[in-house]
Formats: C-alpha cells, sequence, structure tokens
C-alpha cells in the first residue's frame, strides 16, 4: 500500500497543483435558503487549514448536506462566501456510493478524470494504482452489481483518490455498510488521508465515526442549522484501532453526544 | 453463481423450471379447448373449431397466411422502427428543457388516448388505402409509451450521479451521452417491449379499415375474409399467427435488452 501510494504521489505526469497539506477553506457567514422558502443554514462560520479532517454531525434535516454542496460549488449559498483556491480539486464521496452500473470497476475507477479530460493511459494508469491503494485490484472487470456494499464504497473512494483531491467532501459515506466492514473503512480512510494529505470535510450521524477519523468535529444545531460548537479531537495520529476502546475515547464521544442531545432539545423548543 | 458455467444437467433441471410451467398450461388450455369442442360446441365448429380443424385449416392456406403474416410484419415492423427513432428523438428533444416538456408532452398524451379505430378511417382518407397508411397507424399506437418511458428514463438519472457530473464540470452534451442515455437504458426497454405488441395490433387495425379490394393484403384483411366467409378454423388460425408475430417483437426485444443490460441491471436476468 506505502508503494501504491509513493507512486501515486510521484506521478510526473499530473497536472500542476499546490502540494503539501490540501486546501483550506473558510466558510464566512454563510447562510441558505432555498426557493421552496425553506432556510437550511442559518450563518455558518467555519476556518478549516489545510489538511485538517473535519467532521460535520447534526439532526437529520439541519442542513448538513446543503452545507457540504455549498463548499462542493454545486449549490450557491443565498449569502455570504465559500472560500478556497479557484485552482483547487475537490472529489465528492456519497452516501450510495454513486457508481455507473453499465461500466467495469476500472472504468467507474476512471470516471472522474475521464470527465477532467485527463488522456487515457495516464488515466488508466492513475485508476489501477488507485484501486491498488483501496485493495480492489483483482476486480477491474467485475461490475458494480457484482461488489458487496463495502467494495462499492472503496472503488468510490478509488474514484476519488485517482483524481489526487486537495479536498474531499464525504456526504455519510459509510452509512449503509455493516459496522465490522464500517470500522475497516473507516482506518483505510484515515491511511488515505495521512498518506495523500488532502483536506477532508465528512458529514457523519455516527459519532465514534467522528471523533476517530477527526482533528475538529463541528456540531450543528437543528434546522436552520448552525455551527454550535466546535470540538478539538486531541488524539494522535496514527490512531490505532484499539484507540475506540479507551476510555477517554468513550469521554469524548459521550461529550459529543451529550452536545447533540442537547441541542435537539434546545432546537425544539 | 454464474449459470454459464454450471453443470450441464444443472442448467437443464434450470431450463426445465422455466419451460415446463408455461407449457403445462398450454397443454391445459389445449385440452380444455378440445374438450369444449367435444361437448358444449359439438357440432358448431363455425362457433369454436377443434383445434385439430385450426391445424388443418392453417396447413390447408399455408401459402396465404404466410404472405399474409409477412405483409402484416413487414408493415409492423416499419411502423415500430419508425416509433422507437422518433419516440427517442422526441423523449430526447422533450427533456431537454422544462417549458419544451410541459407545452409538449400534453399533446403526446393526446397521441395515447386519441381511440385510434377511430382515427384510422381519417389516416386512410389522408394517405389512401396502402401499406402506408397501415404503417402510420401502426406508428401511432407504438409511438406514447415509448415517447413516455424514455422521457422518464432521461429525467430519473440519479441525483448523486448528475450533481457528481456536475462537479467535475462536465457539459451537457457529454452528461447526455455519459450518464443521462445509458441510465435510461432499462426505462427505454421497457418502453420498447409494451410497443412491440401494440405495433401488431396498429398493423391489424390499419389493414381492417383498407380492406383489400379482391388483392393480397395482411392478416387483419384475411381475418376480415374468414369471417365474411364463416371461415371460423381459418379465422383462429390467422388470429393466433397475429398473435405470434407481437411475441416475436417483444421477443426479438427482450433478447436485444437481455444483451445490452444483462452485465449491468438487475431486472434484465
Ligand atoms: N434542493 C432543495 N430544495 C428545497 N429544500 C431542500 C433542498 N435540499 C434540501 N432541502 C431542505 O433543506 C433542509 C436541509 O437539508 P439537508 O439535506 O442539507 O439536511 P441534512 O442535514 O443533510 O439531513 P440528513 O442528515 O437527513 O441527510 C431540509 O429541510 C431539506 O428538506
Ligand atoms: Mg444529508
Amino acid at each position: 500500500m506505502n508503494t501504491a501510494a509513493t507512486a501515486l504521489d510521484a506521478d510526473a505526469t499530473a497536472p500542476p497543483r499546490p502540494r503539501g497539506g490540501g486546501v483550506p477553506i473558510e466558510l464566512r457567514e454563510v447562510w441558505k435558503e432555498f426557493d421552496t422558502k425553506v432556510k437550511a443554514l442559518d450563518i455558518v462560520n467555519l476556518d478549516i487549514a489545510g489538511g485538517e479532517f473535519v467532521s460535520i454531525v447534526g439532526p437529520s434535516g439541519c442542513g448538513k448536506s446543503t452545507l457540504l454542496r455549498i463548499v462542493a460549488g454545486l449549490l450557491a449559498p443565498s449569502g455570504g462566501a465559500c472560500v478556497r483556491a479557484t485552482n483547487a480539486r475537490a472529489a465528492f464521496v456519497f452516501q450510495d456510493a454513486a457508481l455507473l452500473p453499465w461500466r467495469s470497476v476500472l472504468r467507474n475507477a476512471e470516471l472522474l478524470m475521464e470527465l477532467e479530460g485527463y488522456a487515457a493511459p495516464d488515466r488508466r494508469q492513475r485508476a489501477e494504482k488507485a484501486m491498488q491503494l483501496v485493495g480492489l485490484s483483482g476486480f477491474a472487470d467485475a461490475y458494480p452489481h457484482q461488489l458487496s456494499g463495502g467494495m462499492r464504497m472503496r472503488l468510490s473512494l478509488a474514484r476519488a483518490m485517482a483524481l489526487q483531491p486537495d479536498l474531499l467532501l464525504l456526504d455519510e459515506p459509510l452509512a449503509a455498510v455493516d459496522e465490522l466492514t464500517r470500522d475497516t473503512l473507516q482506518e483505510e480512510l484515515q491511511q488515505l488521508w495521512r498518506k495523500l494529505n488532502f483536506t477532508a470535510l465528512l458529514v457523519t450521524h455516527n459519532v465514534h465515526e467522528a471523533v476517530y477519523l477527526s482533528t475538529r468535529i463541528a456540531v450543528m444545531s437543528p434546522r436552520p442549522g448552525r455551527i454550535e460548537k466546535v470540538i478539538n479531537v486531541p488524539f494522535a495520529f496514527p490512531r490505532a484501532p484499539e484507540l475506540r476502546a479507551t476510555a477517554e475515547f468513550a469521554a469524548l464521544t459521550g461529550q459529543v453526544s451529550a452536545l447533540l442531545r442537547h441541542h435537539a432539545v434546545g432546537g425544539a423548543e | 453463481m454464474n449459470s454459464a458455467r454450471s453443470p450441464l444437467p444443472a442448467r437443464l433441471v434450470a431450463a426445465a423450471g422455466q419451460w415446463l410451467p408455461p407449457l403445462i398450461v398450454a397443454a391445459g388450455f389445449l385440452g380444455l379447448w378440445a374438450l369444449l369442442t367435444l361437448t358444449i360446441y359439438k357440432g358448431k365448429g363455425f362457433l369454436v373449431p377443434a383445434p385439430q380443424d385450426v391445424a388443418a385449416a392453417f396447413a390447408e392456406n399455408f401459402a396465404v397466411i404466410a404472405l399474409a403474416s409477412l405483409t402484416t410484419l413487414r408493415e409492423a415492423a416499419f411502423g415500430y422502427l419508425i416509433a422507437i427513432a422518433l419516440g427517442i428523438l422526441i423523449a430526447a428533444v422533450l427533456s431537454q428543457s422544462r417549458i419544451l416538456e410541459r407545452s409538449f408532452y400534453p399533446y403526446a398524451v393526446l397521441l395515447q388516448t386519441v381511440p385510434v379505430v377511430a382515427i384510422a378511417p381519417l389516416i386512410v382518407l389522408w394517405f389512401g388505402y396502402n401499406d402506408f397508411s397501415v404503417i402510420i397507424i401502426s406508428l401511432i399506437i407504438s409511438l406514447f409509451p415509448i415517447i413516455n418511458n424514455t422521457l422518464l428514463g432521461l429525467q430519473s438519472t440519479p441525483r448523486s450521479l448528475v450533481e457528481l457530473f456536475a462537479m467535475h464540470r462536465t457539459n451537457r452534451l457529454a452528461t447526455f451521452w455519459k450518464l443521462r442515455a445509458p441510465s435510461a437504458l432499462p426505462s427505454i426497454m421497457a418502453g420498447l417491449k409494451i410497443s412491440a405488441g401494440l405495433s401488431v395490433i396498429g398493423a391489424i387495425v390499419g389493414e381492417f379499415i383498407i380492406g383489400s379490394g379482391g388483392t393480397q393484403g395482411g392478416l387483419g384483411v384475411q381475418i376480415i375474409f374468414a369471417q365474411g366467409r364463416m371461415y371460423t378454423s381459418l379465422l383462429f388460425a390467422e388470429v393466433i399467427c397475429a398473435t405470434l408475430l407481437g411475441f416475436l417483437f417483444f421477443l426479438i426485444v427482450t433478447l436485444i435488452s437481455n444483451a445490452l443490460l444483462g452485465h449491468w441491471h438487475e431486472s434484465a436476468s
């Protein structure tokens, strides 16, 4: 895995891009009201340093996906600004893996590079490396429906990784896989993040996941969403899977859960 | 796993499991039919002829039936193929803009609600007592399901995939060919299956109207002849042939559909 990552990093044919810890993001007074008059986001301020791993947790419908879409550039905010380097490359990982069922695994891994206009040999080579990185090498010619849920998510990650993103946006990517697979994928995601050095913004309902992966956790209020609190996660990297069993880990997850509960109740009043 | 790789006996059992039930139904139906002609309809062959009489009428008039079937086949095939080309084209155009769709879709629905039997005489009046009118009638009756299903398919591309393509700045044309069109394929195929039988129905209806001034016509014409002569066993044979024609179209489309979708879509297997 290590060699694969180095190879991907060292790819000389890659288009020029800023390296060194991913791209910083600055959300300044961002809010969003839809045409339907649903106010999804109240004023949101958030500063994310390059190479950080920030998770967003909050009650259902509080505007987490909306926030992620704004950062992705898929939605324009009603007010405020999302500032990030204009040449930053962002990749989005969706909960449902969002694969093209008529394309083989390898051709799915190539998709984003194809859309971005990479040359065919280059894209084949990068897709193969990315698949190696997530342990899917033997499945190049399979079709998505032949993969398990966990493998589909790995493919979705590989597809994003092949693009060498500066920013990875993840919307509940592991919500649909079983717990054991989820733990494994969390570890793999952490390894990818540490090796490839991108900024990560993860939306999740799973507090354990947020604590295990993040450098910081943003806790949101119910709709219209605001960031109620940003919590530092002090555990050093690399984080071993055993961290999940420690008392410190339990204390922090307890703290985040309590915050979520508190604001859920507060928001309903 | 894959049926192509399992041993021959297992495949035979699987094939038997698939074909035996409908064959049993067919045998039961034939038996019941024969029984009826020996009891209630004894001596009333002009109402319900016995199976063997139908077979005899088929053999006796084989040349006429074969020629009539080919005529109907040709008309229905033309109507069907034009409907496919036109239907997909219309749906593709309508799918490009909400306003276009809102303006024209109601008239596409009219195509379905107008009683074809009622406008068939008008069409014959316009286009003459010939094959061309029959083709037009077959086309009209087959068109709507193709437009409707294609449009539905083109509009129900999963949101995450649309966003994925949008994130990587894919233009309209590329998004259409790489995403919307292939993901509409199962729906398009469903429309084609519905229209397969309809195109034959349309051709027969058209032939009823144009009749035939004593010249050789399609199955619709021959059915009217047989009725006029109270030659019920021949009428039965011709109705069966007309039914099989529709079935043949359906079969061909199903085979094409399975070949196209077999490796990626669950409903195709
Ligand atoms: N395109 C849209 N048009 C109108 N309203 C929308 C749209 N997208 C989201 N909303 C509304 O905005 C609010 C926030 O939605 P969002 O999807 O961001 O929530 P979420 O926090 O991601 O929820 P969940 O945890 O259930 O995924 C919801 O009330 C939703 O109905
Ligand atoms: Mg969401």
